[in-house]
């Protein structure tokens, strides 16, 4: 999913600012929680896989960046079918796909920069109560994005270690080593992030 | 062989650089010493430092931004105290990390350098500019838009130079910058070095890379060892790692 982050477009999505957007999925997500009828729900959704598609991403780079999701999706549906109640099936599913599409097109046509900026934004207010610290939380959700290839590739790289060692795939085998280099490169950011002045100037322009 | 340099220049190709004062300084981390009482006055433009692995070379870098604190003694960047006065140097140090995966913390590259202007509260009107002039000078604005985790060692390396030179600063630490690049990056990263303005602190095991450099000191254990030309120091090194 991380591949098609923030991509460069000029799509009416594309355009939209990311305050707008994020607004739009909130207040949609909503509303697709209360509606309880199975025929509008599966229009939604596919309205949704529309919009989805009109980012330029491609129907396979789409189905590949969603099919962990929409396999769980399917899993949750089947799940309900099988303990007899299929109308709640009949929501459930159209109601996640929708989500799901809605969401990946808002962060396929949002850069990261902008998602943190109204992310620091929205929170400014629970900073003003001295609830809590908007950018360093802007920080962590940058920072989620931008290390989770990071850690897939870190977690190749000790499997096949291991694999030219002769070890089978073993979850343990994996965690541990995994673990252990995470926290040895969080501590290396954080001292990045240090020497590269954050938190910001608060008497900034910006 | 001490010089000043001024600290104000409008012209991009003169020489930028600050005074580096290390006095008596010693610190400890994880509870051994990595720096035992390190006095030394850094003013040259090219200043190599070079030591065994955990010798201390890296702490002596990270302790000028202020990252580590000495147990003992004062480091003063420009007169200002490296851990007191942290965000002053770092608005005029930048430290390259050995692994720039470490130190690019943003998703795309036009991003991740915009964040350096942003901390050190640079109006927005200039982000995009700033960002761009850099990427350019470095011959990487075909990165501008490029994901992060789709680019290769050398890219990243550029990348993290990048950050740092955006935010316009007098002296640059480099963290063992070549010791991740293949032969063509660590070229290119030898004459971008030799063309920056700015001075310039390397810790590396390259030893050619140090060989035109105005001063080398040799670390061992913490201490230096040997402070000097860089034909001297480097034979110091040689001689004492056999």
């Amino acid at each position: 999913m991380i591949d098609g982050l923030g991509s460069t477009g000029t799509t009416p999505l594309h355009r939209l600012p990311a305050g707008v957007k994020l607004a739009g999925l909130a207040v949609i997500a909503t509303v697709l929680f209360v509606v309880r009828e199975p025929m509008v729900l599966t229009a939604v959704a596919a309205a949704a896989i529309a919009v989805a598609l009109s980012t330029g991403r491609g129907v396979a780079a789409t189905a590949r960046d969603l099919a962990l999701p929409l396999g769980l999706v399917a899993a949750i549906g089947a799940v309900e079918w099988g303990l007899g109640d299929g109308e709640v099936a009949a929501c459930v599913v159209p109601r996640l796909v929708a989500l799901l599409f809605l969401a990946h097109a808002v962060t396929l046509t949002t850069s990261t920069a902008e998602l943190a900026e109204t992310f620091e934004a929205g929170l400014a207010p629970f900073e003003r109560l001295g609830l809590i610290d908007a950018g360093r939380a802007a920080l962590t959700l940058t920072l989620a994005i931008r290390f989770v290839p990071l850690i897939v590739e870190e977690a190749r790289e000790i499997r096949e270690a291991q694999a030219a060692r002769g070890l089978s795939i073993r979850p343990t085998a994996l965690i541990v080593p995994l673990v252990v280099r995470v926290l040895v490169r969080a501590e290396e950011v954080a001292d990045a992030i240090d020497a590269r002045g954050f938190p910001p100037n608060k008497n900034s322009n910006m | 062989m001490e010089r000043q340099w001024p600290t104000e220049t409008t012209d991009t190709t003169a020489p930028i650089g600050q005074t580096i004062v290390f006095a008596d300084v010693s610190v400890v981390r994880d509870g051994a010493i990595a720096l035992r009482r390190v006095s030394a006055t850094l003013t040259e433009r090219r200043i190599g430092v070079v030591g065994l692995n955990g010798s201390g070379k890296s702490t002596l870098l990270k302790a000028i931004v202020g990252l580590v604190a000495p147990s003992e003694g004062t480091i003063a960047v420009d007169g200002r105290d490296a851990v007191t006065e942290a965000r002053a140097v770092r608005a005029t140090t930048g430290l390259l990390f050995q692994n720039p995966d470490s130190q690019i913390v943003f998703p795309i590259v036009g991003d991740d350098l915009a964040f350096g202007l942003k901390n050190h509260g640079v109006a927005r009107a200039e982000v995009g500019d700033r960002v761009a002039t850099t990427l350019e000078r470095l011959g990487i604005a075909r990165l501008a838009e490029r994901r992060i985790h789709e680019l290769s060692g050398g890219e990243k390396q550029l990348v993290a130079l990048a950050g740092l030179l955006v935010i316009e600063p007098k002296t640059l630490l480099f963290d063992e910058p070549t010791s991740q690049l293949d032969l063509k990056n660590r070229n290119r990263l030898r004459g971008l070095l030799a063309d920056l303005p700015q001075q310039a602190i390397v810790a590396s095991h390259d030893l050619e890379l140090l060989a035109d450099f105005d001063r080398v000191l040799v670390i061992e254990a913490g201490r230096i060892v040997f402070d000097g030309e860089p034909a001297a120091a480097i034979a110091t090194h040689i001689e004492r790692s056999a």
